[in-house]
């Protein structure tokens, strides 16, 4: 259950993406990414940041056409303005920076399917006003971003010994024998389901507080 | 108006336009860069097989100008493989492959002496193997265990070893826990060298 209606702040509208609602942790939205793109920490940081300005973008898009959108065909219009975004940051990577286009692959066009998206435009932007549907889709971005990078950063450094390609002291040398699975599908599981199990041991005071 | 039937439909219908013209436009902008990137990515990998050691990092225009002063790009006199010229002579033959990896295709280039049987670089240009496993096929110590190897004769003229197996002048060690990566790279090396080797005019070098 949800806590009790806080007012609609900045403040607290940030809070509550990036931490007591977390999109992965809380809510367990937009885990297929998580679970696609975290065996290396530059691919996921560059998700993270494609993620990060597309649900910014598509909250505010929906949230300045709400008044306008007739309610029957809301999704339809929802899931082509994150089409339409999506499809800006793959032909920008794609011109621009090519090499990281094929490392990410069909990902960056699976951003459409992102659960975050459709979860914010429906759950907020939808019914409140553009500025702060903004601030609520960039914070779940964060939000998402967040708990990525730690399963990234354990599945590099435990499955390759390196960190952004840097080696890292101990886990690249000898004595270190690599976690191939980490690097393979399986080890994504077991590190997303081990960040949940951390994250919200750290966080369950406060939600019995708050309840 | 918004309560007219015909509205949900006249809506959709411009709030789909509006943005696809938008991206036509973009992608159309864009296109001669994407064509640009592929054909550069190209390039440096004939430049990095037939010349190992250039710096890996060079990239874009520099890359260009080096690739069209020395390759020459008439493949029909050379069975397919690109050549790189030191005036009129040649110095190394660039035999391009490609084909399906484990996850998607892989295409890259690996270049030959004069002799036809020694190995002079191998690079891998274009690949989604498993970052970690196979990915390390496009890795720089992967690569430079193709440097002075030979070709053997017979259709084997390259073989993929285990790690820890005893390596002759004709063999390379393949990536750990990249099995099918392995399997599929080989296969296609091989072929391609093979072909070369079949359709290359034999006598003077061209």
């Amino acid at each position: 259950m949800s806590p009790p209606a806080k007012k609609l702040t900045y403040t607290n509208v940030t809070l509550e993406a990036i931490w007591y609602n977390n999109p992965i942790f809380r809510q367990i939205l937009g885990i297929c990414s998580t679970l696609a793109v975290t065996n290396l920490v530059l691919n996921t940081i560059v998700m993270c940041v494609a993620l990060i300005v597309v649900t910014g973008l598509t909250s505010l898009t929906v949230s300045s056409l709400r008044n306008l959108t007739p309610r029957n065909i809301r999704m339809m219009v929802e899931t082509l303005i994150m089409a339409f975004y999506v499809i800006i940051v793959d032909i920008a990577l794609r011109a621009y920076w090519p090499e990281m286009s094929s490392n990410l692959g069909p990902f960056v066009g699976l951003i459409i399917t992102n659960c975050i998206l459709m979860g914010r435009s429906e759950a907020f932007a939808i019914v409140n006003r553009p500025l702060i549907s903004m601030v609520d889709g960039v914070a779940s971005g964060i939000g998402y971003s967040m708990v990525l990078l730690v399963i990234a950063t354990a599945r590099e450094i435990f499955g390759m010994g390196t960190f952004l390609g840097v080696p890292v002291p101990f886990f690249s040398g000898p004595y270190w024998d690599r976690w191939v699975i980490m690097v393979m599908p399986p080890g994504a599981f077991f590190m997303l389901a081990v960040a949940i199990w951390i994250f919200r041991s750290i966080s369950t005071d406060t939600e019995e507080k708050s309840s | 108006m918004k309560d007219h039937a015909w509205f949900p439909i006249a809506y959709m219908f411009l709030i789909t336009a509006i943005p696809t013209a938008l991206l036509i436009g973009l992608a159309h902008y864009t296109q001669p860069r994407v064509d640009a990137n592929a054909q550069i990515a190209f390039e440096k990998a004939v430049i990095m097989a037939t010349l190992p050691a250039t710096d890996p990092t060079l990239r874009g225009l520099a890359l260009h100008k080096l690739f069209v002063e020395r390759i020459n790009t008439q493949t029909n006199a050379a069975a397919g493989a690109y050549r790189l010229m030191d005036g009129d002579a040649v110095k190394a033959y660039a035999i391009p492959f490609a084909g399906k990896g484990f996850w998607d295709a892989i295409k890259g280039v690996i270049a030959v002496a004069p002799d036809r049987t020694t190995v002079v670089g191998f690079y891998v240009y274009e690949q989604s193997e498993t970052p970690g496993l196979g990915a390390e096929i496009s890795q720089p110590w992967f690569r430079a265990q193709f440097q002075n190897k030979t070709l053997a004769a017979g259709d084997l003229p390259i073989t993929f070893r285990r790690r820890g197996e005893p390596l002759g002048p004709h063999d390379v060690e393949t990536v750990t826990g990249g099995t099918q990566t392995s399997v599929r790279l080989e296969r296609l090396v091989n072929q391609a060298c093979d072909q070369w080797r079949a359709a290359m005019p034999s006598g003077a070098t061209p």
